[in-house]
């Protein structure tokens, strides 16, 4: 029997848009925006807010960063903190899982 | 489908305040968070938690899962029908909702389309869904096509939510790597104004043999002590395929050979590192123990001289 085949598109070769990543974590674009603006999300951001694209790892931690807002209360600084502390723990799991330590 | 006791996994009281639901919540969510966690079972309990609390700190969705175990004493997995009429109570308005990998039968079939945390004003697509999808290495090497599966629940002529699987296939593109996130559009959750995307993260299998980091990727290979000692070529199955390697002369264990290019492919290839790691025969047999003890009389070898 033949079987959809539904195409993958890879979010680093399609950036997302703000209002695309917006969506994706189910947030108002405004709480991209002020993300952006405080250097929470996207490193050197234009000001021209439409020229802004998003990558798999943005994704990712932006919606970790809703996670923790929204679980704890916590305002963006702290959950930044959070946040960067997480993918700092998961890189250097990765080095010891590359050397070999369990 | 199982009844689940959200109160239960959360350990709260049914006659709990909000205040104390989210206290509850938090604790766990803390105790189980994957980053933190020793718990085996630390991501599904993580899930548990999350589903548990989008019932219970929502007001709508709490008042609707307290009328389904009203006047019935349901224990947590015990078979459960919802009553005939409840979900013309509380049903979500979006006419058919869809739950991707995560989240049980019940939550799926029940809540998943209720209450809600966005404010709604005009007509809008169906939220985005985001799941995993673990792959092999080799997936990525040569790209795939995988068949997934969603839980979809509907609602049929009787007006009547129904669970079936939808399966579909789905094209892994060459060069992937952990944490990467591919885009289904439209496989989201329905809505008025067309349906959201589905996202799916990238994960591989853990491997005997292989360990990545991003692009690059790591193998240890067991060597024998005259390999080490003496060099030559050896034959390795790395994931791109065996390769014959030249191993120095006077290697230690521990030394790492740099592949370049055989790691993840993509525009900037990964590198691939073998770390080689020595292996002694057994001294089993008489032969074998005889050939160690001419080693240590002739070699004269001590290896913590000078240490």
């Amino acid at each position: 029997m033949g079987q959809t085949v539904v195409t993958a598109v890879l979010i680093d070769e399609a950036a997302l848009t703000l209002e695309e990543l917006a969506q994706a974590c189910a947030v108002e674009p405004d709480w991209v925006v002020q993300h952006v603006r405080t250097g929470i999300l996207l490193d050197d951001a234009a000001d021209d807010v439409g020229g802004w694209r998003f990558t798999s790892a943005d994704l990712v931690r932006a919606r970790r960063l809703c996670q923790v807002e929204r679980d704890f209360d916590a305002n963006d600084d702290v959950a930044a903190l959070v946040v960067d502390l997480s993918e700092e723990i998961r890189r250097l799991r990765r080095k010891l899982s590359a050397a070999g330590v369990k | 489908m199982e009844y689940k006791d959200y109160y239960q996994t959360l350990g709260v009281a049914k006659t709990a305040t909000a205040d104390e639901i989210k206290k509850a919540y938090r604790k766990l969510v803390r105790k189980y968070h994957p980053d933190v966690s020793k718990e085996a079972d630390a991501q599904q309990k993580t899930q548990e938690i999350n589903e548990a609390y989008d019932v219970l700190g929502d007001p709508e969705k709490r008042t609707a899962y307290d009328e389904l175990g009203r006047g019935h004493q349901y224990r947590a997995g015990q078979e459960f029908r919802p009553p005939p009429d409840w979900s013309r109570h509380f049903g979500g308005g979006n006419g058919g909702f869809e739950e991707a990998m995560g989240g049980s039968d019940f939550f799926a079939d029940l809540f998943a389309n209720l209450g809600g945390r966005r404010r709604q004003q005009a007509p809008r697509r169906g939220d985005d869904r985001h799941a995993t999808l673990t792959i092999d290495l080799a997936d990525s090497y040569t790209g795939a096509t995988r068949t997934i599966s969603l839980m979809v629940a509907d609602r049929d002529a009787h007006d009547q939510i129904v669970t079936r699987e939808r399966s579909f296939s789905v094209n892994i593109p060459k060069g992937v790597t952990a944490g990467q996130q591919l885009r289904l559009s439209g496989q989201g959750q329905a809505g008025p104004a067309g349906p959201g995307d589905l996202y799916l993260e990238i994960q591989f299998k853990p491997h005997a043999r292989y360990r990545v980091d991003g692009r690059d990727v790591f193998q240890t290979v067991p060597m024998a002590p005259w390999e080490m000692a003496l060099g030559g070529e050896v034959e390795v199955a790395t994931p791109s395929g065996k390769v014959t390697v030249t191993v120095p002369a006077g290697s230690q264990s521990g030394r790492k050979l740099r592949l370049r290019g055989r790691g993840i492919p993509g525009k900037e290839a990964g590198d691939l590192y073998l770390l080689l790691e020595v292996v002694l025969p057994p001294a089993a047999t008489d032969k074998a123990k005889e050939l160690y003890r001419t080693m240590a009389r002739e070699m004269a070898f001590n290896p913590r001289a000078g240490g």
